[in-house]
């Protein structure tokens, strides 16, 4: 199935699986669709599903009083999901909330745990996908301390300039642990340099 | 880095820490020991420094080991690990990549480990491996992500009280100033939560 490729793709990354593998594995994957501003996982639900991206942007976040932290912007390609929920099976203290109209391909708990028991080769994608879930993390945290707040607006905007375009504002201001005025502020500092520069 | 001391010693804390992750077998485990070695450290004694690839996922038998990053002059102190804990740098261990953060020594430390060497060769030849090391970066993951999430959730005051309600012996093992910066909580500020302490204490 043609709408599988990218997944089929992402999970080469972490282990050789041959065509008759890949057949083996369709039946325990679901794709669903999801209209924008859904949410798939509210506080203090249980997280059951680990999702790809197909097609489409999703946000996680928590609040604080009032306030929504956002933790993860994930477009095509990237793994999202209440991790730790899912994981460890404790309630979820996040939301996970579609920001665009969003296809996922989406293992649940139950396919997951039947992928284990049937071949030592799906622990091991399980294993090196969450080592790589590890790294992001530390990288994540490392990089809130080590740049300052226009370092790090940047680096974002050099790895994912697309999603400037996407993502409200106010939600990539989160994401970065920057304010809004300051966000727009650096906006429009680097949008009057970049005019110098080109022209 | 003095190795005098015998592994055969730690036979059983190693295993009780292990089935903490999986169930294994005492064939498996006995399988798995030759992995393992023992490092010790005098107290404050750096042993990554920044730069430096990370070979060793270490777990604290006894001791206290400081994980850190030196930022812009100030050192920002990422996790304290006491008897029990597994510490490293995740992203070089596993990216083989010059490691960003440092890790030192505060008091005279005892480590089990076990080196990326070590580990992969255990992955291939121990069935059980493979299980037990994703649970065990599973554990890792969710340990992570709870301690980011009470950083950014939690107001100075309830990170204070959190940590301190649950690790009270820190106040006497580490100096005041890197508890304040473990839990991003200003040294002056530090000081003036203690008063919530005292009544407990009496």
């Amino acid at each position: 199935m043609e709408m599988l490729d990218e997944f089929k793709k992402y999970l080469a990354k972490y282990v050789e699986i041959s065509p008759v593998e890949f057949t083996m594995l369709e039946p325990f994957l679901q794709i669903r669709n999801f209209d924008k501003k859904v949410k798939l996982v509210d506080i203090a639900e249980e997280e059951n599903y680990l999702n790809f991206i197909e097609k489409g942007l999703v946000r996680k976040f928590f609040y604080k009083g009032r306030d929504e932290i956002i933790t993860q912007i994930a477009k095509e390609g990237d793994l999202i999901s209440s991790s730790v929920s899912f994981l460890s099976g404790v309630p979820s203290s996040y939301v996970v909330e579609t920001i665009e109209p969003t296809t996922f391909i989406s293992l649940s708990k139950q396919s997951i745990e039947k992928l284990y028991a049937i071949h030592s080769k799906w622990q091991r994608a399980g294993r090196l996908i969450i080592t790589d879930l590890l790294v992001q993390k530390e990288y994540w945290e490392l990089d809130r301390m080590k740049f300052t707040t226009k370092e790090r607006f940047v680096r974002f905007l050099t790895s994912n300039g697309d999603l400037f375009q996407r993502v409200p504002q106010k939600y990539l201001a989160s994401y970065l642990n920057i304010q809004p005025e300051t966000f727009s502020r650096l906006k429009h500092f680097l949008r009057k340099r970049f005019a110098e520069n080109n022209l | 880095m003095i190795q005098t001391i015998d592994i055969g010693a730690y036979c059983d804390f190693l295993f009780q820490f292990i089935q903490k992750f999986g169930k294994i077998n005492r064939e498996e485990f006995d399988a798995l020991m030759p992995y393992f070695k023992m490092r010790y450290f005098e107290k404050r004694t750096i042993i990554l420094q920044k730069g430096e690839v990370d070979d060793y996922l270490n777990v604290v038998v006894q001791g206290l080991v400081r994980k850190f990053i030196r930022v812009r002059g100030n050192e920002i102190t990422l996790q304290l690990a006491t008897e029990g804990h597994m510490v490293q740098s995740e992203v070089s261990f596993h990216t083989r990549m010059p490691s960003d953060v440092i890790l030192e020594t505060l008091e005279p430390t005892t480590l089990i480990c076990m080196d990326y060497q070590g580990v992969q060769e255990a992955l291939e030849k121990i069935p059980s491996a493979e299980e037990l090391g994703r649970l065990i970066i599973t554990y890792m993951f969710i340990r992570k992500d709870s301690r980011y999430y009470s950083q950014l959730k939690n107001t100075t005051r309830e990170r204070f009280l959190e940590y301190m309600n649950v690790h009270p012996h820190m106040l006497q093992r580490v100096p005041q100033k890197i508890l304040a910066s473990y839990l991003n909580i200003k040294p002056e500020t530090f000081s003036r939560l203690k008063h919530l302490l005292r009544p407990a204490k009496i």
